[in-house]
């Protein structure tokens, strides 16, 4: 980059208070800040497009100290010892995928997470959309996948048995005037960067497969290769696969620091003992960063941005049976295409979601201003999207780069780690092409030192928990009795039978508490939001787990749901 | 497959005096109820106050149960519990009903059905609360489950929401048990639930009650550790500068309640907005001819003792139905103005023009010295005068059709007026 030119944009724009300076391996800019907002304006001045060296963000904000990472209250040592081939930092859709991927071959795979369950960040707060890349650039990190993980989308959820749609998706346009831009932009998304799905539609055939949305649209962009996904869903599929092949699994587990020698990771700190593995992933999502520094291979830096999503009730269902959105040509500000409607697997609407630079990583809070603002954005591609078909709403913290693509590779300073770091939309579509791409890189990198010898008895198929409501009756039936607790219905807005929670409760990753049988299996997700069937989810739990009802959690350590007996 | 000429669905308050009528009125009759028992949400009412209207007595919500309960199996009524409807569809003579339980899929056949499946609770998330998502934050009734079934302590110290009917009784309840409710903080200018509620549940435990208050924000990452409470002004919207922070480890919402319909959704019964269950005329059988509704699911209630009265006559009406089975399918809509929050039975069969009828209703405002107005083609036919009349309490009335010259084509519309003096 160069190096004088960008210090005369920082100067002009910020004064003294910030510089940059070029490194062998990335550039660095530092200073001292009093906002958020400006700090990142900074950063992004400098990302340079040549070359691969990435922002390092090194300046100060003034007067607000960023909380820090919270930790489980978990402190043992399970893992102490442990020598596995893997560790796998982080058990999102990336962590979980990869984890995956490397139990075909013969390695002892270990992956940590810090939360009391997969899916709890990211992966667990996002809409689920599986994306055509009709919005991405050619040459891109991000577009390179996108186009690989969404065709990889039918053969993966069916191994893992998760439900999976390709619904879709139409972003309507409303000027006839802009018909000859928009027919370029398409073509040259099919022809120049492979999105060949890419069509442009008219507003008769709009209207037929999309009546609900604006009649003031005169056509859309089309990508049949659209499709939805439930992510937490898919992301403890991968978990369990990898754990039927072999992988182990520690929740509750989170990386303290590394000892760093020679340039290799020598062993890492947990709050449940050091490990000592051969190779790292840093699958770590917006804290990528601080596993990359305790690595001492710091070359990027993650810029979290707030997105908020609302649910709506299935009654509202009807209003799309795709995914759709609108867009103006004009450019619009900011780094998401802004939001839209998407009809999930599981038939609810999700709204959203909007896009807020934040320094806090894990601030999930939700804000009205956020529903507001997406709702009122919405309303032009549905009129008649309404808040008051809400029935939950949920906020996740993308772990963006200042370059605002993914970082795949090998560590640049530390040799035994791989960085699959930045991941944020679309993540969860690249990530079953990104797991073979990073298997790949491990095995590689592993096969240096020894050989690496399939897994002969790798098995990628997972079964799932029966979804009895879904089932022909003759089959529910037949089930039911095989085992009459999948007839006794536990939640009655989802439909989920007391057989399937002790399904998940002995299932490959048992998560014991509310948020693992809610995650698993939906009670508690219906428009009651779990008023009904909370206790008697909890009173199973207990029962099964031989624990006193008030020992039960909605989630992590302490989030306790009673406090004993009453008098 | 089994036939029964009314199924009654729902073993609650409304259902269980639906299936006694039906069976009275020589029906054979089957009972579904998705619980392990009985009784429906009055199996957690331990308090008292129910049947003062009905028995004259003031009993719990269980003893109240009991006597239905005792009575249905006493005259041997097919009773399925633990059971769970996941389909209903109309067949040529009458309805088919898919019930999920231990026992497999089974397919029943109904001459006529009674939907009587209750009510459930608005939600946090339907009041919009926002912050973050910690464990300690219930709805009135789930707190009332854990407190009066599962005999576990949902909180030590709490912030109440909304100043519905539940909410007070467990303000009391919780109390009672050693947690310490720290307030009743309600939105609306007045509050939401009965007079002898506020009473004997508030001021006699000296536990404050803010009106035009809401809670804003809750806080805490594991258990709620705080919610941010706000004035608001007369459009509900929070008083910049009015909020500040209390310390609590449970919030207690009672912030309305939803008749349960969805069952009713698979028939195509057309719904009233305002009441929230469907549209009945004045045999409580919705649009769909030979269904019925009745209790919490066809309009909230304010007392069980009403609840039981609409069960009654939509089981009597249902058993007719499965006898005879004719539909003249004439009726005279009831209009109403905005003056009603809601009036039910939202139609008259004409050939029930001479009979009597019984209305419930509330008014959308708070109002003394009213009067319910029925005319018919503009002219004054039946008047009542109300001392007062509050939202929070539901009336009833029984008018008798046959003293006023009904015709078909008659507009028949409703008013509340006030008085003047």
């Amino acid at each position: 980059m160069n190096v004088k030119k960008g210090n005369q944009r920082l100067r002009k724009r910020f004064g003294d208070r910030v510089r940059v300076r070029e490194e062998e391996d990335r550039i660095v800019v530092s200073g001292r800040l009093d906002s958020w907002e400006d700090i990142v304006e900074a950063c992004s001045m400098c990302v340079c497009k040549k070359g691969n060296k990435h922002v390092v963000n090194d300046i100060v904000l003034e007067g607000r100290d960023p909380k820090p990472m919270r930790l489980p209250a978990e402190r043992d040592s399970a893992l102490e010892g442990e020598r596995p081939d893997v560790l796998i930092i982080g058990g999102g859709i990336s962590g979980a995928s990869i984890a995956r991927e490397l139990t075909k071959w013969k390695l002892s795979v270990l992956l940590v997470e810090k939360e009391a369950d997969l899916a709890v960040q990211a992966s667990g707060r996002n809409d689920g959309e599986v994306h055509p890349g009709v919005d991405l650039k050619k040459g891109s990190l991000k577009q390179h996948y996108v186009l690989l993980g969404n065709r990889m989308y039918d053969r993966v959820c069916r191994e893992l048995d998760v439900p999976f749609k390709r619904c879709g998706q139409y972003v309507g346009f409303r000027g006839w005037w802009n018909y000859p831009l928009v027919r370029l932009y398409a073509w040259n998304k099919k022809y120049v960067c492979g999105v060949k799905d890419t069509q442009v539609i008219g507003r008769k055939r709009l209207r037929e497969k999309e009546p609900q949305m604006n009649p003031d649209f005169q056509f859309a962009l089309y990508n049949e290769s659209a499709g939805c996904v439930c992510p937490y869903g898919l992301t403890i599929a991968y978990g369990e696969n990898a754990a039927a092949n072999g992988a182990k699994i520690s929740l509750n587990t989170a990386v303290l620091s590394m000892e760093v020698q020679d340039g290799r990771i020598r062993s890492v700190l947990t709050n449940r003992g050091r490990v000592w593995p051969r190779i790292v992933v840093n699958a770590a999502g917006t804290f990528a960063e601080d596993i990359a520094a305790m690595a001492q291979d710091r070359f990027y830096s993650i810029h979290p941005r707030r997105g908020t999503n609302s649910i709506l009730d299935k009654q509202a269902a009807y209003l799309t049976g795709a995914i759709v959105s609108f867009k103006t040509v004009k450019k619009e500000q900011g780094h998401t295409k802004g939001g839209g409607i998407l009809h999930t697997v599981d038939d609810n609407l999700l709204v959203g979601p909007n896009a807020v630079e934040t320094y806090e990583k894990e601030d999930f809070s939700t804000e009205q201003a956020s529903i507001d603002a997406v709702f009122q954005k919405q309303i032009q591609t549905v009129g008649k999207l309404s808040q008051r078909d809400i029935i939950t709403y949920f906020t996740g913290v993308r772990a963006a780069t200042f370059e605002e693509d993914f970082i795949i590779e090998k560590g640049r300073r530390t040799k035994n780690l791989i960085h699959c770091a930045g991941i944020q939309s679309p993540g969860l579509t690249t990530a079953p092409a990104v797991a073979l791409y990073v298997e790949q890189l491990v095995v590689e990198e592993l096969g240096q030192e020894r050989e690496v010898e399939k897994n002969p008895r790798f098995n990628p198929i997972r079964k799932g928990i029966p979804r009895l409501r879904e089932l022909p009756k003759e089959v529910r039936d037949r089930l039911i009795r095989e085992n009459p607790d999948y007839g006794v219905i536990v939640c009655r807005c989802e439909e989920i039978s007391k057989g399937e929670i002790l399904d998940a409760l002995h299932s490959l990753v048992p998560v014991a508490t509310v948020d693992g049988i809610k995650k698993r299996l939906r009670p508690g997700m219906g428009r009651c939001q779990g008023g009904f069937c909370m206790p008697l989810v909890a009173k199973i739990i207990s029962e099964e787990e031989h624990i006193s009802l008030s020992e039960v959690r909605k989630a992590q350590k302490g989030s306790v749901i009673t406090y004993g007996r009453t008098k | 497959m089994e036939a029964y000429e009314v199924i009654v669905i729902g073993g609650g308050p409304a259902g269980l005096a639906a299936a006694l009528a039906a069976h009275k009125a020589g029906s054979r009759v089957l009972v579904i109820e998705r619980e392990e028992r009985l009784g429906g949400i009055l199996k957690q009412c331990i308090h008292d106050g129910f049947g003062l209207v009905r028995f004259g007595e003031k009993l719990s919500g269980p003893e109240y149960a009991e006597r239905f309960i005792d009575e249905v199996l006493e005259l041997g009524i097919d009773v399925l519990t633990s059971s769970f409807v996941t389909e209903l569809k109309k067949t040529g003579a009458g309805f088919l009903v898919s019930v999920v339980n231990r026992h497999g899929v089974t397919d029943y056949q109904a001459g006529a059905l009674v939907l009587a499946t209750g009510c459930r609770e608005r939600t946090a998330r339907q009041v919009l609360i926002h912050g973050t998502r910690p464990a300690g934050i219930f709805t009135a009734g789930t707190a009332q489950h854990f407190t009066n079934l599962l005999g576990q302590l949902p909180t030590r110290r709490c912030v109440i929401l909304g100043s519905g009917d539940i909410g007070l009784i467990m303000a009391r309840r919780l109390t009672l048990e050693g947690a310490s409710v720290l307030g009743v903080y309600e939105a609306k200018p007045e509050p939401s639930g009965l007079t002898r509620n506020l009473v004997q549940c508030l001021e006699d435990f000296d536990i404050p009650l803010y009106l035009s208050h809401t809670v804003t924000r809750v806080f805490g990452e594991e258990r709620l550790t705080a919610v941010e409470v706000a004035q608001v002004d007369e459009r509900i919207k929070p008083v910049p500068g009015t909020e500040h922070i209390i310390e609590c480890d449970g919030l207690i919402l009672s912030v309305g309640l939803i008749p349960e319909n969805e069952v009713a959704g698979q028939l195509g019964v057309p719904m009233d907005a305002a009441a929230k269950g469907p549209v009945c005329d004045n045999r409580f059988m919705t649009q769909v001819p030979g269904v019925f509704s009745c209790g919490n699911a066809l309009h909230v209630n304010d007392l069980v003792d009403y609840v039981s009265e609409s069960g009654e006559m939509a089981g009597r009406y249902a058993a007719a139905y499965a006898a005879d089975g004719t539909d003249s399918g004439e009726h005279i809509a009831f209009k109403t103005d905005d003056s009603f929050l809601y009036l039910v039975p939202q139609q008259l069969r004409l050939e029930d023009r001479d009979k009597k009828g019984v209305l419930y209703f509330r008014s959308r405002n708070a109002r003394r010295n009213a009067v319910f107005t029925m005319s018919i083609n503009g002219k004054t036919a039946y008047t009542r005068k109300y001392g007062q009349l509050k939202p929070p309490e539901m009336e009833r009335l029984e008018i008798d059709f046959g003293k006023y010259p009904i015709q078909k084509g008659d507009e028949l519309r409703f008013e509340i007026k006030e008085v003047m003096g």
